[in-house]
């Protein structure tokens, strides 16, 4: 008998959460990582998404009249347990899906929701190829790799970098792609590549590696690499250990507290990163309000693109005036300039990988210093 | 050839931390027949009291103090709590216990510290140089070489100078008999884990120094490798763990100083290889125990 209560009481609750969103109600479902590899870059994009979700449903919903609810399941960071996750949420009623930081569980829920008709964004997946992949319902939330590696190559022409080698790692599209995006954008500038390294990520021995590099002759002009946590600081501590002091490009992977804690070490590195704060942006006032909501100041840039991610949602889902996934999906691809905390952002003409402003930063005595912010002439950004 | 000596040393130090971690594999495996794949985990523990003693102001030495007895600790509670209730159980209980005791410590390093890596200020004097002729040593390196050198002559002192160590030795080759003797086999056992706890504290330390940060997933590869490397030394054997893991270190970075640029990123798979063909020729790995008796 009292199981049968029980089974009642959970139906009913059921029920009840089955109905609690109202006609009027955005369901977004969240396919993203709580736990596992992928959980230190969709953990902060969640927290700024919510923030900009709370702010929007204490103002009565988007447009006024569209409260968002969300459904949040924990993929562990692996890309069947997305696709899996992402069908149970458009079977919930999801309108939009959200999906995590990377390419490879993107396009397994992408699968899922392409087609359903439900359009989907990942968190932050850099790799170009993405909405290619699964096809014109999915997007990304992020500079791709092409767009960082060209403002990168555009830098180190600038700076009169003659000669290049990279550092790639076959282990993830990432590491091994941004870094060739960068030797095809420098070499159309006039540059040469005089040689490409590789490593495997976690692996935190770059002795062979270093000893290699120290022996060239000529050394390389620059050394371009997206190598980031454990790896980058193994790498560059041990290539200054070998007494090479060849300047070092590194992309947004090595954005984190962790870089600035080096000190001497990284004296000098540029990177190419999402945003940064000059004094009167918004993503300064942003960093603000977060350090005030919370009590900690933001930790990674993350943080300020998922809250992005939430003003995309917005501006979507207002010039689409309705619910129906389909019609999101035109407000989403149909954004032109849309003032973000990190800068502009535009859909409107790609094929799902928004154009964003790069920030390119250079460490000095362990702060920031702007180099270069911007997006570059598409003419010169290599294919996907 | 000055290079190749510089490649040589770079082995060198590679493989003495794989030394150390495949050698906590092996003091536990020989005498509980457990291979525990929370070793790595141990690491992270130490990674993260090294980093919140910082943190709290203590010294670099104290809080490095700090962070091995938080690993001793760390590995006699986890033998106290999850494995004891599961000893002399199958082959596969263990391993599957031992797992979970790592999936669980990795989501709660997520959930209830970051799922951020966390810096970790290390000393400069610790990124400094040490240049001998041609050859550069970095001081991480060097350390690690040192600690590793005097880590194994410690151990081996201790299982042959010291009664408990006697009894660990014991056990390893008849659990049955060294009961018999009137010996407590739960605290053998525990200074196994505590033994392999510092081990692990040593490696951990030594890890965190060269990346500069702990995240909660840190502990996976390097217990990978261990295990790789005490496969290859023979599983159960103490000085073969020591054998493999040079030799695993040997292998990795001769791959990566010679191969060809076109076969570079194939060269885990070279590796593996290699090793595979080590056990062709010696099925129970290059220093394996004639026989295995377990409890």
């Amino acid at each position: 008998m009292k199981k049968n209560k029980l089974v009642l009481l959970s139906g009913a609750f059921a029920v009840l959460a089955a109905t609690s969103a109202t006609a009027e109600d955005l369901v977004i479902g969240l396919a993203t990582a709580q736990t596992g590899g992928l959980a230190p870059y969709d953990q902060p994009n969640l927290a700024g998404l919510q923030m900009k979700i709370d702010e929007i449903n204490a103002a009565g919903g988007i447009a006024g009249k569209f409260p968002i609810k969300t459904i949040i399941k924990d993929t562990r960071s692996d890309s069947a347990q997305t696709a899996l996750v992402a069908q149970e949420l458009v079977d919930a009623g999801a309108q939009l899906i959200i999906t995590p930081c990377d390419a490879d569980p993107s396009i397994a829920a992408g699968m899922i929701t392409q087609a359903a008709g439900i359009p989907a964004i990942s968190f932050c997946a850099t790799t170009p190829t993405l909405p290619l992949a699964v096809g014109d319902f999915m997007f990304s939330n992020y500079p791709a790799d092409n767009v960082q590696a060209t403002m990168l190559a555009a830098h180190a022409v600038e700076s009169g970098y003659k000669t290049a080698y990279i550092l790639t790692s076959p282990d993830s599209a990432y590491t091994l792609k941004l870094p060739q995006y960068f030797g095809q954008a420098f070499t159309a500038k006039g540059g040469a590549i005089m040689g490409e390294g590789t490593y495997s990520i976690g692996q935190q021995d770059f002795g062979a590696e270093v000893t290699k590099i120290a022996a060239m002759d000529p050394k390389p002009d620059v050394i371009m690499t997206s190598a980031y946590e454990p790896d980058f600081p193994a790498f560059i501590r041990q290539l200054r250990g070998a007494g090479v002091t060849t300047p070092i490009l590194g992309s947004d992977g090595i954005d984190s507290p962790t870089t600035f804690g080096l000190g001497d070490l990284v004296e000098g590195v540029v990177f190419s990163t999402a945003g940064h704060a000059t004094a009167g942006s918004p993503l300064e006032a942003f960093n603000a309000k977060w350090t005030e909501k919370t009590g900690a100041a933001p930790d990674t840039i993350y943080i300020a693109n998922g809250y992005d991610l939430g003003n995309v949602i917005e501006a979507a889902v207002s010039a689409a005036d309705s619910l129906d996934p389909a019609a999101i999906r035109e407000g989403i691809a149909n954004l032109e300039n849309l003032q973000g905390v990190t800068g502009t952002i535009s859909y409107k003409g790609t094929m799902g990988m928004p154009l964003r402003s790069v920030s390119l930063v250079r460490i000095k005595a362990g702060d920031r210093e702007l180099v270069a912010q911007g997006q570059p002439d598409p003419a010169d950004i290599p294919a996907p | 050839m000055d290079i190749f000596l510089q490649q040589l040393l770079n082995a060198l130090s590679l493989g003495g931390t794989y030394a150390l971690l495949a050698l906590g594999l092996a003091v536990v495996f020989s005498i509980i027949g457990l291979i525990n794949f929370a070793h790595g985990e141990l690491m992270t523990v130490t990674g993260y009291a090294i980093c919140f003693a910082l943190i709290w102001g203590l010294p670099f030495p104290l809080a490095v103090i700090a962070g091995l007895s938080v690993a001793m600790v760390a590995a006699f509670l986890m033998e106290r709590v999850a494995f004891r209730p599961v000893r002399g159980a199958s082959g596969t209980t263990l391993l599957l216990t031992s797992f979970a005791v790592s999936a669980i410590l990795r989501v709660l390093f997520q959930n209830l510290i970051s799922a951020r890596p966390i810096p970790v200020s290390i000393p400069a004097s610790l990124s400094g140089v040490l240049t001998v002729g041609p050859l550069h040593l970095g001081m991480i390196q060097l350390i690690s070489i040192i600690v590793t050198l005097v880590m194994l002559l410690g151990l081996n002192l201790f299982l042959h100078r010291t009664m408990a160590g006697r009894a660990m030795r014991a056990a390893a080759e008849d659990f049955a008999v060294l009961r018999l003797m009137g010996l407590r086999a739960n605290s053998v056992v525990a200074t196994a884990f505590v033994i392999s706890g510092l081990l692990a504290g040593v490696a951990g330390l030594l890890w965190v120094a060269q990346r500069g940060s702990v995240d909660p997933l840190m502990g996976a590869l390097p217990v990978l490798k261990a295990f790789i490397a005490a496969i290859i030394g023979g599983l159960g054997s103490l000085s073969g763990a020591v054998a493999g893991g040079f030799l695993l270190g040997f292998i990795e970075v001769i791959l990566q100083a010679y191969l060809p640029e076109s076969l570079l990123p194939y060269r885990d798979a070279f590796a593996i290889l290699v090793v595979i063909a080590v056990l062709l020729f010696r099925p129970q790995g290059l220093l394996a125990r004639k026989t295995l008796v377990k409890l």
